[in-house]
């Protein structure tokens, strides 16, 4: 699914040069929910950045289904994010003015589908997610847990390949935070779904399959989770 | 505080360059406009003065009846007064150049040997002193002297001539001598010719009259005492005053003209403050938390207001400096049309060139830095409101500012639109200066922009779908963008309406006067052919024609009648009005006069002194029919009896209509200004025009107008006056048009994170583009919905009641459809293209850094 050979990104501040990601290799199979850890200034946003077709590397090739997203123009970029990947983000990222299903539909309203056929599937998607009746409230009428569920709702909409996940539980109370991803867990297996996520928070990493750990653009450590005794 | 505007201020404005650039731009271009206006107003005005100063001489008093005069004789009469040192006498009159349309030449006609006393004049190649004996001078009716500076510009000598068009036809003059470019022959940029008097009677059929007396009097009798023994002994039909008193009538006759510019000036200045409050307001928004961090570090709330107010004076003044130099372009760019419509219309002025003075200056500083300081009063009250723990927040509150309907701006909103009605009620404080109507018009403008944020944050609803059908999900996004931070985006929307509503505005009023004045012509002056000798439209440009050409024409084939009409310009109860001689019998069964009040007076009734007057005389002077009032003639005060009053737009003062016979006996002047031809067969209207065009071009400058063409002059003057205006509000609205790029620049910073989300969801770059582009749209939209909306309710009182009191001219309003679809669609459009750039700015922006963004 995933294939990061030699990978680097260096950024430039001033005269300073940052080496973000410092020749990473990583492999991620179709299915598996890879937690990435870290401190801060490790690297992991970084790298979530280049598997989200965000940003590209300096060095090293990065392909996904087989594709080497790298080369892409900027317009196929977007339609790669908008086809094949879902993202979730700490402070969820969702437009004010927009209700909650509207908020999930809006990837796909971008690729210009209707919004007839879209309601049903996303009405069903936040009922399974336990939003029933909150389909019409806006942002500000949500709690933390749930506008973090609309958002899970709206990177799963499309069918994505990939789901991304940038901290999704950094801005909850840890026990809001273990429903969250209690919820990611099961709608990714169910799905069939690979999942990168970030985080620096230990428990949450646990949730995973696997978890790499990154240090100073590096990886330091590859391990299966163990399943809890 | 200066350090605090240094260290914390200062950064903002060259952090965001662009918007600071776009600010100073609208408050340079609104203090240039307004600056430059007022100097082209003072330069006319200065020019006009020193016309009169510099022809005036240094008289203590002088008899004067300049538009009518009066028999030589009067000069001895005043000579033999006890008290007069010195008398001098002599008449001018305006000379249009044959064969150059539009210019003409100042005739003096004086007794040089007297007139010295008064007025310097030095000659180049001439003796002036020995020209009271040179026979050659006085005896001739063809020798003028001119001066050096215009000999030189227009390439004569002495011994050349210059044709000149009298009433007989045009006459060729010799250049007898030059004259040094001092006293009255620096008036009217040089254009002055200097005759004897008795030459100039002959030379222009102005019989043994006199237009003015120059008096030098004994100081000891004092001035009051001697104008009182002159009036005695001039008889009141002749004004005796001293010189620096008259013009007064000119001045009041253009101060409503000149006003009117004022304003449409003021209303680009306005529009450009109102890029201050934006600028001031979105600063207020996004540095939140660094106003929470100083208030945290001990700021109190009258210093954060300090530093606002501080900051927008300081765009205000900087802005201001730019606009000063600015300023004199404009008034360069516009000084012709200026001058040119006053000479149209009221009085000829001959001014190009005007300069920046002092009164100006100060003026265009102070209201750049206080109108500055006064748009950011309300953005530095709500940053004074922040609370130092908003230092803490993260999301301090990005761009947002809610809209609370129980809210000052509400209650003065309302308050201001309520008063408008009673506020246009308020009579004028002096005579042409409509002052409460344009005091309503300020607080329909400023009312409107205090409750629009309430309006605007219920369109996303509306706008919701359009949106959604011009532009997808980006349109949609687009109307709630817009909705969403009301109080900002009222800003650029409140200033598009402004420019917008000010274009509907004059459009609606000079379309309401034109259809009017079209009416009128097609009505009341119904004749097929127009003559005038030397302009399209008889008036302060034109010469008039002696009576004796009727029978010339009436010999042309075709011409089935020929009305003889003079339109005299004349002072009437203390306004410039004319006085209009025609046949009344013509008048009555050919035209077909829009009567408002009583009836056409009969032949009997005409000879014992029954007029027609026009609407505005009568409502400016409160004449009814029935009502007398005195004309001073050069045979005596008369008093006229009103018969009638009917509509006529011949002059805004307003207007006598006399029948000609009457006019001949008591003016004792038979000359003709325009003749107004009837022809037997329409068909031959064409070969008829030709015959007379051809009779009288070898004599005249002479225009034959037919009916549609004498509409279509009288349009242009109507539209020529406001052009000046008219360019105003578009640069009003251009102004508008930096608001919305500052308003969307803002708007891209305030939205970095969003615009990196949608983009994070699979946007693409056109979708953000159409995004900004929508929101501008939106903008561009309402704000000149707003403005048609506006501009309607102010062309109506503009007309209604500006109008009805700068002109005494009540016409009936009519909306201009056609403008305001064209302003919706022109404004819309260009506010797509000024969104276009902060919308690429949006697209290009790097969608890591923006999620990052806070």
């Amino acid at each position: 699914m995933i294939q990061v050979a030699n990978v680097s990104k260096v950024y430039r501040r001033g005269k300073n040069e940052v080496r973000a990601l410092d020749d990473v290799t990583l492999t991620v199979p179709r299915g598996q929910f890879l937690s990435v850890m870290g401190s801060s200034g490790s690297g992991k946003s970084t790298l979530l950045n280049l598997l989200g077709a965000l940003d590209v590397p300096t060095s090293g090739t990065l392909k996904i289904d087989g594709r080497e997203i790298s080369r892409f123009p900027d317009d196929e970029l977007s339609r790669f994010r908008r086809d094949r990947l879902g993202f979730i983000f700490q402070f969820f990222n969702l437009l004010p003015t927009l209700t909650a299903i509207e908020n999930v539909i809006l990837p796909e309203l971008l690729a210009g589908k209707s919004r007839d056929e879209l309601e049903p599937k996303a009405r069903a998607l936040l009922e399974q997610f336990g939003l029933t009746g909150r389909d019409t409230h806006r942002p500000d009428e949500l709690s933390g847990g749930q506008m973090q569920r609309v958002a899970i709702a709206r990177a799963l909409l499309s069918e994505p390949a990939l789901l991304l996940a940038d901290e999704p539980t950094g801005n909850l109370d840890s026990k809001t935070g273990g429903e969250v991803l209690r919820l990611i867990r099961e709608a990714t297996r169910a799905r069939n779904l690979t999942v990168v996520m970030v985080t620096h928070d230990a428990h949450a990493a646990e949730v995973g399959d696997r978890i790499v750990r990154l240090a100073d653009g590096r990886v330091v450590g590859d391990d299966p989770v163990r399943v809890a005794a | 505080m200066w350090s605090l505007l240094r260290l914390v201020s200062l950064r903002h404005v060259f952090g965001a360059p662009l918007r600071s650039l776009l600010t100073l731009i609208g408050v340079a271009v609104g203090v240039a406009t307004l600056v430059g206006i007022a100097a082209i107003n003072r330069s006319v005005m200065d020019a006009f003065r020193s016309t009169i100063d510099t022809v005036a001489g240094k008289a203590d008093l002088t008899v004067a009846a300049e538009t009518s005069g009066f028999p030589e004789e009067l000069l001895e009469t005043v000579r033999a007064v006890p008290g007069v040192l010195h008398a001098s006498g002599g008449l001018s009159v305006v000379a249009p150049v044959k064969d150059s349309p539009g210019e003409s030449m100042y005739v003096m006609g004086v007794d040089l040997l007297d007139d010295g006393f008064f007025r310097t004049y030095e000659g180049v190649d001439t003796d002036v002193g020995k020209l009271a004996d040179d026979l050659e001078f006085l005896n001739s009716t063809d020798r003028i002297l001119v001066s050096e500076r215009y000999a030189k510009e227009k390439g004569l000598k002495t011994g050349g001539t210059i044709e000149l068009i009298t009433p007989e036809g045009a006459k060729p003059f010799i250049i007898h001598g030059l004259l040094k470019e001092t006293g009255p022959l620096k008036a009217f940029g040089g254009s002055v010719a200097v005759m004897f008097f008795g030459s100039l009677q002959e030379a222009f059929a102005r019989g043994r009259t006199l237009t003015r007396i120059d008096v030098a009097i004994d100081p000891r009798v004092g001035l009051e005492a001697m104008k009182d023994r002159l009036q005695k002994v001039v008889g009141s039909s002749i004004e005796v005053d001293s010189p620096d008193r008259r013009g007064a009538a000119v001045q009041t006759m253009v101060r409503s003209f000149q006003l009117g510019l004022n304003l449409g000036s003021g209303v680009a200045l306005l529009v450009g403050v109102f890029l201050v409050y934006n600028t001031v307001s979105i600063s207020v928004v996004q540095r939140r938390r660094e106003i929470g961090t100083l208030r945290a570090l001990g700021a109190t709330r009258r210093r954060i207001r300090a530093l606002f107010a501080l900051e927008a004076g300081v765009f205000g003044l900087v802005g201001s400096l730019l606009g000063l130099p600015l300023g004199i372009l404009v008034g360069k760019a516009a000084i012709g049309s200026v001058s040119n419509s006053i000479s149209e219309i009221y009085v000829k002025v001959n001014t190009h060139s005007v300069q920046l003075g002092v009164p100006e200056m100060v003026m265009g500083l102070t209201l750049g830095v206080l109108g500055s300081v006064f748009a950011a009063l309300r953005p530095s009250w709500i940053a004074s409101a922040v609370q130092p723990v908003e230092a803490l927040r993260k999301d301090a509150a990005i761009g947002a500012g809610a809209v609370e309907v129980k809210s000052w701006p509400t209650y003065l909103g309302v308050f201001l639109l309520a008063i408008v009605w009673p506020t246009t009620q308020i009579p004028p404080p002096l005579e042409n200066l409509p002052l409460g109507g344009y005091a309503a018009i300020f607080f329909i403008l400023m009312g409107v922009t205090l409750l629009s944020p309430l309006v605007l944050r219920t369109l996303n609803v509306p706008f919701a779908r359009p949106g959604e059908l011009l532009f997808g999900i980006s349109g949609r996004l687009a109307a709630d963008n817009f909705a969403r931070a009301p109080v900002r985006t009222a800003v650029p929307v409140s200033a598009l309406s402004i420019g917008v509503a000010m274009a509907v505005t004059l459009s609606s009023f000079i379309g309401s006067f034109q259809a009017s004045t079209d009416r009128w012509i097609e009505q009341a002056v119904p004749a097929d052919l127009f003559v005038t000798s030397s302009a399209k439209l008889a008036g302060t440009q034109n010469q008039s024609m002696q009576a004796s050409l009727q029978k010339e024409i009436e010999a042309v084939p075709n011409v089935d009648l020929v009305d003889p009409v003079r339109l005299m310009a004349h002072d009437v109860l203390g306004l410039r009005i004319y006085v209009i001689s025609l046949s009344s019998d013509i008048y009555r069964s050919r035209g077909n006069p829009l009567i408002l009040e009583g009836s056409l007076p009969d032949a009997a009734q005409r000879a014992s002194g029954q007029v027609v007057i026009s609407e505005n005389f009568a409502r400016r002077r409160d004449l009814k029919v029935g009502s007398t009032f005195p004309i001073k003639t050069p045979t005596g005060e008369h008093t006229y009896t009103v018969g009638a009053v009917i509509i006529d737009y011949t002059s805004d003062q307003g207007s006598v209509i006399v029948d000609r016979e009457l006019f001949v006996k008591q003016f004792n002047s038979d000359l003709v200004d325009t003749f107004h031809v009837y022809v037997k067969d329409l068909g031959a209207l064409d070969q008829t025009r030709a015959a007379i065009t051809s009779k009288l071009s070898g004599r005249f400058n002479a225009y034959v107008l037919s009916n549609a063409e004498l509409r279509q002059e009288a349009r242009k003057l109507v539209g020529g006056a406001f052009a000046i205006t008219y360019a105003m509000e578009i640069v009003a609205v251009a102004l508008a048009l930096l608001g919305i790029i500052n308003t969307l620049l803002a708007a891209v910073l305030d939205r970095t994170r969003e615009i990196g989300l949608l983009r994070a969801v699979g946007a693409d770059r056109r979708q953000i583009i159409k995004l900004f582009a929508g929101e501008a749209f939106f903008i561009g939209l309402t704000g000149s919905l707003f403005g048609v909306v506006t501009g309607g309710v102010v062309g109506y009182i503009v007309t209604k009641i500006v109008g009805v009191q700068a002109t005494g001219w009540n016409f009936p309003f009519s909306y201009p459809w056609g403008t305001a679809v064209q302003m919706v669609v022109i404004a819309t459009c260009a506010a797509i293209i000024a969104g276009l750039y902060p919308a690429r700015r949006a697209a290009s922006l790097d969608v890591v850094e923006a999620l990052a963004y806070e």
